[in-house]
């Protein structure tokens, strides 16, 4: 009971981060930008333009809300829900801390692959509900981009659990006390990381959304809070897609070498230093997500299937043979 | 065992909760304006032309096919990939040579075709093999 | 290293894999066609002599009980195998001949050929089903590799369609009798006489799914069309490669998974066999179109099988290998010489009106047309003569005697067919002017040995006779049943 009790305060603490992180992430983007392109940025609404979040998602709620003709409504209803669905169930299975973590089960990495994939339907249901050319391909560019990109994500994510042993995250988390997977594994830190962005739509993979030939891609049908949802799940899946970088490539909450010289702590400060810990790791890759997106330009779409299917699952497939068979010598001499 | 399942369960309930509440909130709060205009599909200030829901390049579904056979490949993988430090040399070659067939398989749609979008359709560069 | 050592007993499976993926790969990279055709011969030439050599070998279960090797099994193996290496040489020369010589054509027929090696030696209900679906698919796209022609197209769909239903059922049932006895290897469900509800429903289900594949009425209404729509040796290939695994798959789940509900299968095997041999015999008479009227002749060669698998002893097995060793030499050939005909006006060319007067304008293919359908038709001395005895001997021996008869009668009824086509070839005058050209040496070779295999094992069944015999002396499982 006190287990539940717990994991039902982290969930409460975690959701209420993770809701505001968008926020927080949607300020950050447009302060960054500005900064890179050498402007202002948003600075009227409160000190230095904090509130401008919510004076967004203010304005979003109070605008009308537009089903097209001939659109499927239900459809239409439910794309958009999906995407937020999908990223907040997500923070289930992620440690924050030793032992603070929502649930642990034995196939944590098996669910996050299946709630990610479940992302799709939210976009694709969304073009093909609207009625609208612009909205369909966008739909469609956006359904092949990311199931072509889950794959090399997979097979990274299966050369980590070869270290690890085991499908739990936090036995993941647990198996990088000393080396983080990124030094034994940086070609699937790599792969993973730029899958990520195709996952999560953002530049340089934006395709879905290429203003200049799509207009809004697969939300341009969409308005008001539906349109909020959208652009909300897309920051929260930056938010997720870099605690999933942190947590499988980059040892989570732990700091570099932790088991080899962190010494004994209390149950708090331990947790403590650990939230800490992994909010400035995925903190630092939203700032590169972000980063990313005002530096590098644009994919072709051809550009960005070739990149998937000829270079990087290849290339995830490679590594992954490579790490499998280097375990089992390791195991063989030492 | 189960037990650790009920968390995600209360989860899964919130986040429906939360992603309703945000429709719900729109649905009630905004304006209601209906126009013939404004319920039109968008297509850059022209009336629409024909239907939206046309036939699309047969690509799509061809990645989509490709998605699956490769998807359930990695699935297969994954159990492997967590007890094969036990299960000794012979499992790992039986999945070498599992990966090395799929991997032979990517290699040969990939040279077939099944990804090229800059083409304005498949290119029918089928081998009709002169004798 | 037991592993390697299986994989030696398994080697015409892993040649033709190793030899499928080269001939893929070759097709991507160089398109060279000599070089993929004759990767498949030599790989094909190479397993059949593995097999053959795998004929003599022990009866054992390899890859921990998932699969079988020697007797039936490796029998099952060399004929398709064999089937597969006469087929891939016609099918060069032919499919040349109207434009569909794909790359494609020799990747599928040699993976369908694994998955029908894997379905001949499968010793599990899974690696059944394995085997199963790898041959089915391949099957699917071989049948409308003629995408251009509506018929292909039909063919294809038709075949697709009706196949995956047909898969459905076959899994429900090894579902169902995984639920009723708790495992999927054939001799552990053979300990059960019976298991309940459950364990007859699954049986059912999983006999439809064959009856299927095997198309014998009423589960035969694909055929026609599908044979009729996919390029004549792909038919042939259809016809009697998937046929015969299909077949020998059946035996060694009868044999081994059902031998104590010998006295229920056996019922239900004699009703399907008397249909299928009455209706394929009768619809084959009033067929105009010589492919179509084959389709309906394999039928009833279906029928003439199950007659000897409703026996259900080793007399019926051993007869029933015979027969289908038989009707592939005789099947493939007479697909090879209509196919022969075909090339000269393409695909549609196959009416008995058209043969009018052909047979006088190139006199060795009719005469080697004239020897299958004799052969099919069960006229000896050729080897149809000698399968159709020993089926017929076996249901007698069986008790069956009733069925026998109704064998009889209908391949008697059968000769009209076979023997109309011959008529035409030879007795009648051509309105058509239609010249002839030569076949080329590799295709008129294997249309000659398969003539000579016909006669051979049509006047000298002895030798083949006892070794089928032997696979089954003794072998008959025969466990006590559980409670």
């Amino acid at each position: 009971m006190a287990e539940l009790t717990f994991s039902l305060i982290v969930m409460g603490i975690s959701l209420f981060m993770l809701l505001n992180s968008a926020a927080v992430a949607v300020y950050a983007e447009r302060r960054i930008a500005a900064f890179i392109q050498n402007r202002v940025g948003p600075n009227r609404v409160g000190p230095f333009g904090l509130l401008q979040p919510i004076a967004d998602v203010l304005k979003l709620i109070l605008k009308e809300d537009v089903t097209p003709t001939l659109g499927n409504k239900a459809l239409h209803t439910i794309a958009p829900m999906l995407p937020v669905f999908t990223a907040l169930i997500t923070i289930a299975v992620i440690p924050f801390g030793e032992g603070i973590y929502i649930t642990d089960i034995n196939v944590g990495v098996l669910y996050l692959l299946a709630v990610a994939s479940l992302g799709v339907y939210g976009v694709t249901l969304a073009g093909w509900a609207s009625n609208s050319k612009y909205s369909l391909l966008g739909g469609l560019r956006a359904a092949a981009q990311m199931l072509s990109y889950e794959l090399p994500m997979g097979v990274a994510v299966a050369s980590v659990v070869l270290f690890a042993a085991s499908l739990s995250v936090v036995e993941i988390v647990d198996s990088q006390e000393v080396w983080w997977n990124i030094i034994r594994n940086p070609l699937g830190f790599i792969i993973f990381t730029v899958a990520a962005f195709a996952e999560a739509n953002r530049t340089p993979f934006d395709l879905v959304e290429a203003e200049q030939e799509l207009v809004g891609g697969f939300h341009t049908e969409y308005s008001s809070m539906k349109f909020g949802m959208f652009f909300l799940a897309e920051y929260m899946h930056v938010v997720i897609a870099s605690m999933l970088i942190t947590t499988f490539f980059l040892g989570g909450y732990h700091l570099p070498f932790a088991g080899l010289w962190l010494p004994e702590m209390s149950p708090v400060w331990k947790g403590i230093l650990d939230v800490s810990v992994f909010v400035a790791k995925t903190g630092f890759f939203v700032f590169f997500f972000i980063w990313v997106r005002w530096t590098i330009p644009r994919f072709k779409y051809n550009q960005l299937m070739k990149l998937g299917w000829e270079k990087m699952l290849p290339l995830a497939i490679l590594n992954f043979v490579v790490i499998a068979g280097a375990i089992l010598l390791y195991n063989e001499f030492f | 065992m189960l037990e650790q399942y009920f968390p995600i369960l209360i989860l899964i309930g919130i986040a429906a909760f939360l992603s309703l509440a945000f429709m719900l909130a729109s649905k009630l709060l905004g304006p209601k304006r209906p126009s013939t205009a404004k319920l039109q599909p968008y297509e850059s200030g022209m009336d629409p032309l024909g239907e939206a829901k046309d036939r699309y390049s047969v690509s799509f579904y061809i990645v989509a096919m490709e998605f699956i056979v490769f998807d359930l490949e990695i699935i297969f993988i994954y159990p492997w990939a967590v007890r094969y430090q036990e299960l000794g040399i012979g499992t790992f070659w039986a999945m070498m040579v599992f990966i090395a067939i799929l991997t032979l398989g990517l290699f040969y749609t990939l040279k077939k075709g099944s990804i090229d979008f800059d083409l304005r359709r498949v290119p029918q560069n089928r081998p009709d093999i002169k004798p | 290293m037991e592993i390697l050592n299986d994989m030696l007993l398994y080697l015409p499976a892993i040649i033709i894999t190793v030899a499928g993926l080269i001939v893929m790969m070759v097709d991507a990279y160089t398109k060279n066609a000599t070089m993929i055709y004759t990767v498949s011969v030599a790989s094909l030439i190479l397993a059949l002599a593995a097999s053959v050599y795998g004929l003599f070998g022990p009866t054992v279960d390899i890859f921990y009980g998932m699969a079988t090797t020697g007797g039936t099994a490796a029998f099952g193996t060399a004929l398709v195998v064999a089937a597969t290496l006469f087929v891939v040489v016609l099918s060069r020369e032919y499919l040349t001949s109207i434009n569909h010589n794909f790359a494609e054509v020799y990747t599928l027929i040699l993976f369908g050929t694994v998955g029908m090696i894997v379905l001949a030696t499968a010793n599990d209900l899974v690696t059944v089903f394995m085997g199963l679906e790898t041959m089915s698919i391949a099957l699917y796209v071989l049948a409308g590799i003629v995408r251009d022609e509506k018929t292909g197209i039909e063919a294809a769909l038709k075949y697709f369609l009706l196949g995956s239903f047909a898969t459905g059922f076959f899994l429900y049932g090894i579902a169902l009798l995984y639920g009723a006895t708790g495992t999927t290897r054939l001799a552990d469900i053979g300990l059960y006489a019976d298991a309940g509800l459950i364990y007859w429903a699954g049986v059912g289900l999983l006999l439809v799914g064959f009856f299927f594949k095997v198309s014998v009425v009423p589960f035969h209404m694909w055929t026609p069309d599908v044979y009729e729509g996919a390029p004549t040796t792909i038919t042939a290939y259809m016809a009697t490669a998937a046929k015969t695994a299909a077949f020998v798959s059946l035996i060694l789940i009868l044999e081994r998974a059902l031998p104590l509900a010998v006295e229920q299968w056996s019922g239900v095997l004699v009703v399907i066999a008397i249909l299928t041999m009455i209706l394929g015999n009768i619809v084959a008479m009033v067929q105009n179109n010589v492919k179509r009227m084959l389709a309906y002749s394999s039928i009833a060669h279906a029928g003439y099988v199950l007659v000897g698998l409703a026996a259900g002893t080793a007399a019926g097995y051993s007869a029933v290998l015979y027969y289908l060793l038989a009707y592939t030499l005789m099947n493939i050939g007479a697909f090879g010489v209509v196919a022969y005909y075909e090339r000269h006006k393409g695909m549609q060319f196959n009416s008995v009106d058209q043969y009018a007067g052909m047979g006088y304008k190139q006199p060795f293919m009719a005469v080697l047309l004239g020897i299958f359908l004799f052969s099919l038709a069960g006229i000896p001395p050729f080897a149809g003569f000698i399968g159709k005895y020993q089926v017929f001997a076996a249901a007698i021996q069986a008790d069956l005697i009733g069925l026998a008869i109704v064998g009889v009668l209908a391949s008697v009824a059968g000769v009209y067919y076979y023997l109309r086509v011959l008529v035409f070839l030879y007795m009648k005058e051509g309105t058509e002017e239609i010249e002839l050209t030569q076949a080329g040496f590799p295709y008129r070779s294997v249309l000659l040995l398969l003539a000579l295999l016909t006669i051979y094992f049509g006047v000298l069944p002895g030798g083949l006779s006892e070794l089928l015999a032997g696979f089954h002396q003794g072998t008959l499982y025969s466990g006590t049943p559980l409670p």
